[in-house]
């Protein structure tokens, strides 16, 4: 790790160097005309960017190639080897794509500097879930970390966040999305309505929630209030009570043999419903269309208690400055301007500004994605694979009714201590 | 002890898929002989020792022991035992489990096992040792414990591999002797294996002499040697003079043209002839009426104390070795190179059948 | 002179050098950690007991703990049961060494995959929908599928047996094939049955490659945490799963406290096997 952030060093002197030389040339007016030079430079820079797998996508950093002129190095990790790495190493990335629960952890490290509004293009554009937390005016904002509460801070150089929107922006939205149970319609064989439904008695034995504990927890907590077990104040951030409450139940469950199993990465998940051992289970969007893709029928059903929703973004480190910080918010504004967008809603996904995204997309991809229509033509991924036939219709419909049903949102506990030892519990009994 | 038990091997053959180890042996061994199996190495001595052991199961023939037959006998239960080429003791057991080792499989109770072994260590002076582990001994003391474990069973035939093979010169010499004065007491038949003539003359009764799998001679050791039954037995008992004749007449021709009177006179065309070296003489000229004189040139000259061995080279004929007391040989002494006769006195040559 | 006497320590250095580097200085950094403090981001260098505390008292650990050990009692005796035998039929009933060499290649093939691919075909075979129960039922042995074949303790274990037999079979074998052939004929000489010669003769013997499998197999199932989670589908705990969810968490000095106390079951564990039977024989 240590050699990683020495020729990071290097690397970064060679660019100073290379600027120098570029001052001396502007002085001594050989060359006229900063955009041309600036342009010219731009083109050494390399962006490094770490994250989590959903958005350390490919394409986007080829076509960031293409259109800005700069390379853009993608690392993908776990989330937990993200939380660990944005603290521990801040000299080895330049942009951090982490989730908003993980910004809660990290920025307070002050290890990353907050973002000029000014500088941001399309800010205004921007979902309001990631600055005001209304999706309307009259939404009520979702329990757990909801990102506009991470979302700014205080002023330019400060740690600290703000409860009101300031000009100073921790994260640029990159994903986000809506999570509910995914179900096998041909084998629960009845309606499916609500988060209890997974502990209906028929399914014994054929049902799995996560086991990563952060998630696992708020997962377990729209069963449990669902099911009246427990009222929470806060999903995202419980008491110990709460907490007890939950675990105990949990461990009713699963001494009572409900859970088939409990999954942690996506494989895992695909293939619980793929081979028909699980019939309803916690899920994530791609998994769900990862079985679709086998041709066995799955569908992520909406629930009346709404969703579990998730986001990430995209924040500075703290040491960049100079060109890599200008080359930075290029990319940020890349990122905002419509062609990032419209491939990340083509996978299912939402992007954070919707007007420039649309604008990229067919009336009938955003009709499908967006508006909850009935599918005119195919439905393909970015990748140009058909998704889904003519006449099919997005798992609980628009964009609206779905981020607009958020009940709560991932989230990092105050007592995630307790928390975490009281899951061990859990799994252990 | 003293009953009767002769072990008689009946056309014993082995086989191993084509390959013919021991080949229609057929041998009695009288009850209480100590009987040496010698030959050289893939003779078919160890394996016809392992059939009657039981660790090898005779492919034809039938073995004997007193009236029993016991050639598909399992190995305890033939009234013999075994002692192995390098002891064979269990290294995580102590002299005196080792010893008890097969009263223990018998499901004798532990005390009075142990006590029976102690006894059999005492017999052959190992009862100091009782509790030491066999990496703890010596290759003597080894071999007394492998021997009071072959001998608590009380057999009435100890089958021997090679015992001594392990042990430096020194101790082969004491060893040979113990193993003998211990026969001896008991009384009970020993078959030992072994490929050194010299060990097998000083201990046998009955020496048997085997060469690709079969038995070329068996016979008291002073017979083996002074009338070995086949060309091979000379000379692999070694001390004679193997000499290729052509007989007819009463006499016969060697290699070289020297005519030497048989005493037999039935003997026709080609034979062997053996004369001991011990019994040769080095003569000077013709200076020897009644002999027959051998003339060559000698090649070597081989001092052990006793005897002085002088090697001989004769035109048209193998190589000749006499052997000469000491005093004699120093009375005339000879230098490679030089000139010499052998001589013999006719009543020494041996026919050896062809 | 004075390079003669040095020399000694010389040809010790690299080895030393590599043995405090990779060893030596991991596991008192460990040590050193388990007593730090921590909050969501950061782990604060310090000298707190609560790491411990919070680990030593809670019903937690002694349950997860007992089932870990539980899982790798179980897993030693079973290897054990399978892997002598096989080890024995290698050793004195395949002679050839070419067939040896072979029937041992056929004892690896669990570790040609990933163990994310064996686990993935572990369910089409022992799931609800499986080949084994599929075949149960069409020969109507059952009339219900047997759900504790896949995502259970069973399927744990078996995964266990499975993967780890072969550490338990290749030190007896090594021990069985330097027991001289002699002796087996010297006690069947004595009088013993195959099952006397087993006991009495062999089985000692093996005692060193008896106590080297065990020692393998007991330290890979304690510290186990993939096998565990993917067999039981994440419905049982181990050692390992417990730190691996402290880690996720940057919770890293409560994990090493525990990795600590895992480290001193193992080392203790290991210990009163080398009491029982002198490895250093075998080596």
């Amino acid at each position: 790790m240590t050699k990683t952030t020495r020729t990071g060093f290097n690397r970064r002197r060679l660019l100073k160097g290379a600027g120098a030389v570029a001052g001396a040339a502007i002085g001594s007016g050989a060359i006229t005309g900063f955009p041309t030079l600036w342009a010219q430079n731009i083109k050494n820079v390399t962006l490094r960017q770490f994250g989590t797998g959903v958005s350390a996508i490919n394409e986007i950093a080829a076509k960031c190639k293409e259109d800005l002129g700069f390379t853009l190095q993608m690392t993908a990790l776990d989330s937990d080897a993200v939380v660990q790495r944005a603290v521990t190493q801040p000299k080895s990335y330049d942009i951090a794509d982490i989730e908003y629960w993980m910004c809660k952890k990290v920025f307070p490290a002050n290890i990353l500097q907050a973002m000029d509004i000014k500088k941001i293009k399309n800010f205004d554009k921007i979902v309001p879930i990631f600055t005001t937390g209304k999706l309307k005016s009259d939404s009520v904002i979702a329990q757990g970390t909801a990102p506009h509460s991470v979302s700014f801070v205080e002023g330019k150089d400060s740690a600290k966040f703000s409860k009101t929107p300031t000009d100073w922006y921790t994260m640029i939205p990159t994903i986000y999305n809506a999570d509910t149970l995914g179900i096998r319609p041909d084998l629960v064989g009845r309606p499916i309505a609500n988060w209890k439904d997974i502990l209906d008695p028929a399914f014994k034995g054929k049902t799995s929630i996560l086991n990563i504990p952060s998630i696992g927890i708020m997962d377990a907590a729209m069963i449990c209030e669902s099911a009246g077990i427990v009222k929470y104040g806060d999903k995202g951030n419980m008491t110990k009570e709460e907490i007890d409450k939950t675990i105990a139940f949990l461990i009713d469950t699963k001494k009572s043999g409900q859970f088939r199993a409990f999954w942690k990465t996506f494989d895992e998940s695909v293939n619980l419903m793929a081979s028909g051992e699980v019939i309803i289970q916690s899920m994530w969007s791609p998994a769900v269309t990862a079985v679709r893709s086998k041709g066995i029928p799955c569908v992520y059903q909406p629930l009346k208690e709404g969703y579990r929703a998730w986001g990430g973004g995209l924040a500075l480190a703290k040491h960049l400055s100079g060109i890599e910080l200008d080359a930075a918010y290029e990319y940020v504004n890349w990122y905002l301007s419509g062609w990032v967008g419209a491939f990340l809603n083509r996978q299912g996904y939402y992007s954070a500004v919707l007007d420039t995204a649309k604008a990229n997309m067919s009336e009938d991809e955003w009709g499908y994605w967006m508006e909850g229509k009935p599918a005119k033509g195919e439905i393909k991924n970015p990748q140009g694979k058909v998704m889904e036939k003519p006449g099919a219709v997005r798992d609980g419909g628009a964009f609206a009714d779905r981020m607009g049903a958020v009940a709560c949102w991932n989230a990092v506990m105050d007592e995630d201590r307790y928390m975490v030892q009281k899951w061990n519990q859990f799994i252990a009994a | 002890m003293a009953k009767r038990s002769d072990v008689e091997l009946i056309a014993v053959t082995k086989r191993y898929g084509q390959t013919l180890a021991v080949d229609g042996v057929n041998l009695r061994i009288p009850s209480g002989t100590y009987c040496c199996l010698l030959g050289p190495s893939g003779c078919g001595k160890t394996t016809t020792l392992r059939m009657i052991a039981g660790h090898e199961i005779a492919s034809e023939g039938d073995i004997l022991l007193g009236m029993d037959n016991i050639t598909n006998l399992p190995p305890a239960r033939r009234g013999t035992a075994m002692m192995f080429q390098n002891y064979a003791l269990f290294p995580h057991l102590d002299c005196v489990e080792n010893v008890a080792f097969s009263l223990r499989m018998k499901g004798v109770a532990k005390a009075a096992r142990r006590e029976a072994a102690m006894e059999v260590l005492r017999r052959v002076h190992m009862e100091g040792f009782a509790g030491r582990l066999p990496a703890q001994l010596s290759g003597g003391q080894q071999q007394r414990v492998a021997l009071a474990r072959a001998l608590i069973t009380d057999p009435s035939v100890l089958l021997l591999d090679e015992p001594l093979s392990a042990l430096d010169p020194f101790l082969r010499v004491k060893m040979r002797e113990e193993l003998k004065a211990l026969q001896t007491r008991l009384g009970i038949t020993f078959i030992h294996v072994t490929h050194s003539q010299e060990e097998a003359m000083a201990l046998a009764d009955l020496v048997v002499v085997m060469k690709g799998g079969r038995i070329e001679q068996a016979d008291a050791p002073r017979t083996v040697f002074n009338r070995p039954a086949t060309a091979f037995v000379a000379q692999f008992i070694g001390g004679h003079n193997v000499l290729a004749a052509r007989a007819g007449g009463g006499s016969a021709v060697l290699g070289n043209g020297t005519v030497v009177p048989l005493p037999d006179a039935t003997a026709t065309g080609d034979i062997h002839v053996a004369v001991r070296a011990d019994r040769a003489r080095l003569v000077s000229g013709e200076g020897a009426p009644g002999r027959i004189v051998v003339a060559g040139t000698a090649r070597s000259v081989e001092y052990f104390g006793p005897i002085v061995q002088v090697g001989i080279d004769v035109p048209d004929l193998d190589p000749l070795a006499v052997s000469l007391a000491e005093h004699d040989f120093f009375a005339a002494p000879v230098a490679p190179g030089d000139a010499v006769a052998v001589a013999w006195a006719p009543e020494d040559i041996h026919v050896i059948a062809p | 002179m004075r390079l003669a006497r040095l020399a000694p320590y010389l040809q010790v250095a690299p080895l030393t050098v590599v043995f405090l580097l990779f060893l030596a200085v991991p596991i008192l950094t460990i040590v050193m950690v388990s007593f730090w403090d921590y909050d969501t981001v950061r782990i604060i260098p310090d000298f707190v007991l609560t790491n411990y505390q919070e680990l030593l008292f809670s019903p937690v650990t002694w349950a997860t703990y007992g089932q870990t050990v539980l899982f790798a009692a179980i897993t030693w005796v079973i290897t054990l049961l399978v892997g002598f035998p096989v080890a024995y039929f290698l050793a004195f009933h395949v002679r050839s060494a070419t067939w040896q060499t072979v029937l041992f290649l056929v004892c690896t093939i669990p570790f040609w995959t990933s163990n994310v691919i064996r686990m993935i075909s572990w369910i089409p075979f022992l799931g609800r929908n499986g080949l084994l129960n599929s075949a149960l039922l069409e020969l109507r042995v059952i009339d219900q599928p047997l759900e504790f074949l896949l995502f259970s303790d069973f399927a744990v274990v078996l995964a266990y047996v499975h993967l780890y037999a072969l550490f338990m079979v290749v030190p007896i074998f090594n021990s069985m094939m330097r027991i001289d052939r002699s002796l087996i004929e010297a006690a069947r000489d004595a009088g013993g049955s195959g099952f006397q010669i087993l006991r009495s003769v062999i089985i000692p013997l093996c005692k060193p490659g008896i106590a080297i499998g065990s020692i393998f197999v007991v330290t890979i199932v304690m510290g186990d945490f993939v096998t565990v989670r993917l067999m039981s589908g994440g419905q049982s705990a181990s050692v390992g799963l417990m730190m691996m969810n402290a880690m996720s968490l940057l919770q890293y000095p409560a994990a090493a406290a525990n990795a600590v106390v895992l480290l001193i079951l193992v080392l203790l564990t290991v210990a009163a096997m080398m009491r029982v039977v002198d490895v250093r024989k075998e080596l």
